[in-house]
């Protein structure tokens, strides 16, 4: 065992990694049309494929009780045809051209994402203005799309302890702000959403104005705006959603959630009230979450992973939202292990970070992750079509994805400490605990 | 907006021409005196070098009773080498932001680690320390032992999860190679001495494959990987299992999920190797069935009838013959609607067969989707790599993709849906509330078994 020691005793040095973030990308090309739709291009040649991204400034922070859920409901309507191409068409067309297609909504933005080979560029543009404007309510596909969002309801949240325990989670940490309810929506409200609910969706969420388009891969510049001014200029802007008023009140004590479900493991979360995605405490939060959960020498892992073995998994997640949102973290304890247990040593290493400054090797080792693991993201056209509007549409501008790095090199460790004394408070605090029921 | 209508006709003209190929970018391929075999594919762009390396065996090579060994010893490589224990292998790793990865599959071991080229110097040492120089401690022994333990019974409470397992133990059954996942007692039975004598046999030069793909220098690099690998013992190279086939079909697994508020299902039949000539036929059959958002099982279950958010089949690629599966899910109540549904839709496929101009979407659709498949990344490029090396392929594989593509007529296409997606002798696994399904399930094979989600492992008598 005299190499462990030996290991162990041999101080390491962490050098600094260096930027390259712009450096192997071509550069990226912005435009405004007159109707307010922001074009984000970047031409890359690696492959013959496109990636075609349109986030809509809409999800379910901008609903209401009673139609929870619908930003989501609608993502799935707008695959179900418009004017130029009816029900199934965008699909068909889509795969018979060699492409395929996704999207996701959050409480913040509905994306919709599209892979397809460069011959396809023109049947993208076409369909996707179809839709943006022109879209179709057939109440019979209504009806059998509820059942698709309701069965993809019961397997991310029903039937998954991880999802009903992050659903209650939330709906206690917010008590007001639309963050309270699932994007998913509640089930009440999957059964009852109506046509108009749809029609006055579409028409808060989907307009030029109200969307940023990037196109990533083997385009050129004139190509992507020669048919962005065919298809998408002519489309007219709408007024934008009407502001969220509502915010949430401060938390002033810790709240505790328990779900009881046939399990073989407990499930634990614990979150955190923190501040929207333009603060810059938000990327202080990002690096507290690599130096706690990135790779198995973080802390929480080598801790409660490794060394105690009370948890089979940890993770976290410093969310960047709109509005103020949630860092949570997440615990699997091992099986006979008492949640109270994992909980009391989270705590623990929660107070450590308050308490004392993180030394600058272990520091230096998290931002090296975080700017590996942001650059890991940059290989492919989809990951940086994905990065560009995100950063567009949460930090306001996507220049910033490219100075990213400076923002974390210059987190130091009292920032580290300052933002978990500020955040990381038993009043802030929301814990969530899934315990197994006997069956 | 005349000229814009121009100059736009002129660039889609230009841009009209899909690629009559795609190319696999070049390589070198070297055997070192003691077998092992070493690529390297430079690819300038992205700052990134890729290692991937390949120890033949995988799960086939678990010995009986041992199931979970080689994925085991795999997890263990980097927690204690000769030179590093496993808390400074860890925080190496992560100071320099390189992932790690290590696991297996039906065929081989698999090592990936990624890291930023200008820490390939480091990156390789690490990489090698853990597959080249594991001491496998017992206390780190027992503690990943402990933790595979947890993380099979943690799988019970993920109905997807678990319901591969159960499958994989059904649909091969005990006599096949792949028939054994790991599960609680097997886990249990492995021992320090176990994967130390694993390690031995098995991490040897004629047993491994050493890749880097991505932007470095090849003259360095080749040099580097010559000098570390040259070390490893020639040793034996494993000998690959005799024929098996899996069980007969004809049967139904039930397991019982109290709780389950919907009925997950797979609907299996014995398949094709990742090398049969047809495979590229069967990969566009597939893709029409259930390998694609329009594919027929996903718009009759999906889109037009609302009873899942998706329904899917899948072609197993392995060194032996696979399954073709069916696999999807919908509520407790519409279970026998659904299953009824998928095997009308297999049936249309066997009986009917496909149009010809469902062939050429198909034929665009795989066309168009492969560039950001398989050739984009470095990692996308040494796995491709591994797998012409381990299932002796060549380039081929890649660069005459599009002719065999366009190779498969319609009559060719639809005889091989009637060879291989039959209706009669199949496999079937259900998992759900069994006392709200026992009863509809009954009647889909002359063989039912049952058993209970809570109770461990994954493996039921199967006769």
């Amino acid at each position: 065992m005299r190499v462990f020691l030996f290991s162990v005793l041999c101080l390491l040095s962490v050098p600094r990694m260096q930027s390259m973030l712009r450096a192997q990308q071509g550069e990226v090309k912005s435009h405004v049309l007159p109707n307010g739709l922001k074009v984000l291009i970047q031409e890359d040649h690696n492959v013959p494929n496109v990636a075609l991204y349109f986030f809509y400034r809409i999800g379910s922070r901008n609903e209401r009780p009673g139609t929870t859920g619908v930003s989501h409901f609608f993502e799935h309507m707008m695959f179900n045809g418009a004017k130029k191409f009816g029900p199934k068409q965008f699909d068909n067309e889509m795969e018979k051209a060699g492409g395929s297609n996704n999207a996701y909504t959050t409480q913040d933005v509905t994306v919709y994402t599209d892979w397809f080979p460069t011959t396809a560029l023109e049947l993208m543009f076409d369909m996707e203005a179809d839709r943006m404007q022109n879209l179709a309510f057939d109440p019979k596909i209504v009806e059998s799309e509820r059942g698709v969002v309701y069965s993809e309801r019961r397997t991310s949240v029903d039937n998954s302890n991880g999802g009903l325990l992050y659903e209650q989670m939330r709906a206690a940490a917010f008590t007001a702000h639309p963050y309270h309810w699932p994007v998913v929506g509640w089930p009440s409200d999957i059964e009852s959403w109506t046509m108009d609910d749809l029609r006055a969706h579409y028409k808060t969420g989907y307009a030029p104005n109200n969307c940023v388009m990037v196109v990533v891969g083997d385009v050129t510049e004139a190509q992507v705006m020669a048919l962005t001014k065919k298809y998408l200029e002519p489309i007219p802007q709408q007024p934008p959603p009407p502001a969220i008023r509502t915010k949430e009140p401060e938390q002033n004590g810790e709240r505790r959630v328990t779900v009881r479900k046939q399990a073989q493991l407990p499930l634990q979360l614990v979150a955190f009230h923190v501040p929207d995605a333009k603060s810059p405490d938000t990327t202080v939060l990002e690096v507290i979450d690599a130096l706690l959960t990135a790779g198995q020498s973080s802390r929480l892992y080598s801790r409660m992973v490794d060394k105690d073995q009370v948890a089979l998994n940890v993770g976290a997640q410093a969310g960047r939202s709109l509005d103020p949102g949630l860092f949570v973290f997440s615990v699997t304890p091992r099986s006979g292990v008492d949640p109270a247990r994992t909980e009391k040593t989270l705590f623990e290493e929660i107070e450590r970070l308050r308490k004392e400054n993180v030394a600058e090797d272990e520091l230096t080792k998290a931002k090296n992750q975080m700017l590996a693991q942001h650059y890991k993201q940059l290989k492919t056209i989809a990951g940086r079509a994905n990065l560009l509007g995100t950063f567009e549409v949460f930090r306001g501008d996507y220049n910033k994805l490219f100075t990213s790095d400076k923002d974390i090199e210059a987190v130091t460790a009292a920032d580290v400490r300052r933002v978990a004394a500020k955040y990381f408070d038993e009043k802030n605090r929301t814990v969530a605990t899934l315990i197994p029921e006997a069956k | 907006m005349k000229t814009v209508t121009k100059f736009l006709a002129i660039l889609l003209t230009l841009a009209a021409t899909a690629p009559a190929e795609v190319r696999l970018p070049k390589y070198t391929r070297e055997v070192l005196p003691n077998g092992a075999v070493v690529y390297l594919m430079p690819k300038p762009g992205v700052p990134l070098v890729n290692f991937r390396i390949l120890v033949k065996g995988g799960v086939e090579a678990d010995p009986g009773g041992l199931a979970g060994l080689t994925a085991v010893t795999a997890q263990l490589l980097r927690s204690g080498t000769a030179r590093r224990a496993a808390s400074q292998f860890s925080a190496e790793l992560d100071s320099l932001g390189g992932t790690f990865t290590a696991g297996a599959n039906e065929q081989y071991t698999v090592i990936g680690s990624e890291f930023l080229s200008k820490d390939l110097a480091a990156g390789l040492d690490l990489t090698a320390d853990a597959v080249l120089h594991p001491v496998f401690p017992e206390s780190e022994v027992k503690k990943a032992i402990a933790r595979n333990v947890d993380g099979a019974r943690a799988a019970k409470d993920n109905p997807q999860a678990a319901i591969g397992q159960y499958f994989r133990a059904f649909f091969y059954g005990p006599a096949h190679p792949y028939g054994h996942p790991a599960e609680e007692a097997s886990l249990t039975r492995i021992t320090r001495e176990s994967i130390a004598d694993y390690a031995k046999r098995l991490y040897v030069g004629r047993n491994m494959v050493v890749i880097v793909a991505g932007d470095f220098d090849t003259a360095a690099a080749g040099a580097a990987l010559r000098k570390t690998f040259s070390e490893v013992p020639a040793g034996t190279a494993y000998a690959w299992a005799k024929d098996a086939t899996p069980m007969p079909g004809g049967r139904l697994l039930l397991i019982d999920k109290p709780d389950a508020t919907q009925t997950y299902f797979e609907i299996a039949q014995p398949g094709i190797s990742r090398t049969d000539p047809e495979r590229t036929a069967l990969q566009l059959l597939n893709t029409l069935f259930g390998g694609r958002f329009t594919s027929l099982l996903n718009d009759a279950l999906r889109v037009n009838s609302g009873l899942t958010y998706g329904a899917r089949s899948m072609l197993d690629l392995n060194r032996r013959p696979g399954a073709i599966t069916i696999s999807t899910y919908t509520r407790t109540e519409t279970t026998e609607k659904a299953m009824d549904m998928a095997l009308d839709i297999l049936k249309r496929l066997n009986e009917n067969g496909i149009s010809a101009e469902q062939l050429a979407s198909a034929k665009a659709y795989m066309k168009g989707m492969y560039p950001t498949q398989a050739l984009e990344t470095p990692d996308q490029l040494a796995a491709m790599l591994g797998d012409i090396e381990v299932f002796g392929l060549n380039r081929g594989e890649v660069d005459d993709l599009f002719s065999r593509i366009d190779a498969v007529t319609l009559e060719h296409a639809n005889a091989l849906a009637k060879k291989w997606f039959r209706q009669n002798d199949l496999t079937f696994v259900v998992l759900g509330n069994a006392s709200k399904v026992r009863d509809v399930v009954k009647k889909y094979a002359p063989v039912v078994k049952e058993t209970k989600a809570s109770e461990p492992g994954f493996a039921v008598a199967v006769n």
